[in-house]
């Protein structure tokens, strides 16, 4: 299948690892175990679109908040739709790191990379210096993508193996406990 | 902004095809080869190619090299002279109605119209000063893989053809899909052919 294709036709695949993502971090409770890494926080904040159907029955729900309790989000999930980005904080070791995730084509978009020693040398002049601080820079985007790239195998992992039916169910179980939230609220 | 400071926007890209044995002489042939060429003192419209990531005025590599480890950092420069539509136009009545006074006639033919379309888009496109941009990538030799500072599906489209002329290597984007291919094994690559959507409710 050439790329055209396989990016309408597999669309999902990425908006479902960035749904999944979403309820994995809030499983308990911002901290996800990477094998081979340890734990890794992993943060859904601020800026989320959500997405259903295509072609021209495609729909979008873009939600924004500083305190995101993010129900507007989570009504969306109740509806079918699935996260088509976020903007999410991935802490691991030392390192923090925010960016905005576009699921459907991997992108990543507004990447904040940590601040180092080497990547804050602003007035370097030496070609030395300036290569260590591209090299720097560089690795870290790396990492960040390590990182992205990790969690997306654990999704695969799951999502291809026979346990994928039971990861659903929980999900859905997450999915509908937003709307007993949503109920309390109404009767307040 | 990007690849060396700042907030960076990016895709990743895989980079298909073998380099010759003398890989970095041949990149550094078909760097040099494709460098960015100033159009400032001449009339083209566009004009792409190669320079510094440090320097976009560099494009001989004098005062930085492209090369930073196993990493080749290069951006991509495209100069453009363009016209605003609103311009044009309005520098294409007056010129009609300069003309149709100068020759006393009561309406201009099309064949005319179309002259002095042509002849006004050319003065103006010379006296437009080619706006220049420019994109980052980091190519990751030891990986094949590219790391390309825009999601501007134009400019993805632009690159692709850009650096296949450049080094004849073929690039591809990788979306979730081709990203999995990476990640897995053939038995779950089998499963992930044939897997549908699911509901999340």
């Amino acid at each position: 299948m050439d790329l055209v294709d396989l990016i309408v036709e597999k669309r999902f695949l990425g908006q479902e690892f960035l749904t999944w993502l979403w309820w994995k971090s809030e499983e308990r409770g911002g901290s996800v175990e990477l094998p081979g890494e340890g734990d890794v926080t992993v943060v859904f904040e601020k800026h989320m679109l959500l997405e259903s159907g295509e072609g021209e029955s495609m729909e979008k729900i873009v939600c924004t908040g500083l305190q995101a309790e993010l129900q507007e989000a989570r009504t969306g999930l109740r509806m079918g739709k699935k996260l088509e980005q976020a903007r999410i904080i991935i802490g691991h070791r030392d390192y923090e790191y925010s960016f905005t995730l576009a699921a459907a084509l991997m992108e990543f978009r507004n990447v904040r990379l940590p601040k180092t020693e080497t990547t804050e040398q602003d007035k370097s002049e030496s070609p030395e210096e300036i290569e260590g601080m591209t090299l720097e820079r560089i690795y870290l985007f790396e990492e960040l993508i390590k990182l992205v790239n990790g969690l997306f195998r654990m999704f695969l992992d799951v999502r291809l193996s026979a346990a994928w039916g039971d990861e659903l169910q929980k999900i859905r179980k997450w999915v509908a406990k937003s709307t007993v939230i949503d109920h309390d609220q109404g009767e307040m | 902004m990007g690849l060396l400071k700042g907030s960076a926007s990016f895709v990743r890209f895989s980079v298909l095809g073998e380099l010759p044995e003398n890989t970095l002489d041949f990149i550094a042939d078909r760097v040099i080869a494709f460098s960015f060429k100033d159009i400032d003192d001449t009339y083209d419209e566009y004009s792409i190619g190669w320079v510094s990531i440090l320097n976009m005025f560099d494009s001989q590599f004098q005062y930085a090299s492209y090369a930073a480890g196993d990493y080749i950092t290069l951006t991509l420069r495209i100069d453009e002279r363009k016209v605003s539509p609103a311009i044009l136009k309005k520098v294409l009545q007056k010129e009609e109605e300069r003309v149709r006074l100068e020759r006393q006639l009561p309406k201009l033919s099309r064949p005319m119209k179309v002259e002095i379309k042509e002849r006004v888009r050319v003065d103006l496109m010379r006296k437009a000063i080619p706006i220049p941009s420019i994109f980052e990538l980091c190519w990751s030799l030891s990986d094949a893989t590219l790391l390309f500072f825009s999601t501007n599906k134009k400019i993805h489209a632009v690159i692709e053809d850009y650096f296949k002329e450049s080094f004849g290597l073929l690039i591809r984007q990788q979306i979730p899909y081709t990203t999995a291919e990476h990640l897995i094994d053939e038995e779950q690559l089998a499963v992930l052919e044939r897997i549908s959507p699911d509901i999340f409710v």
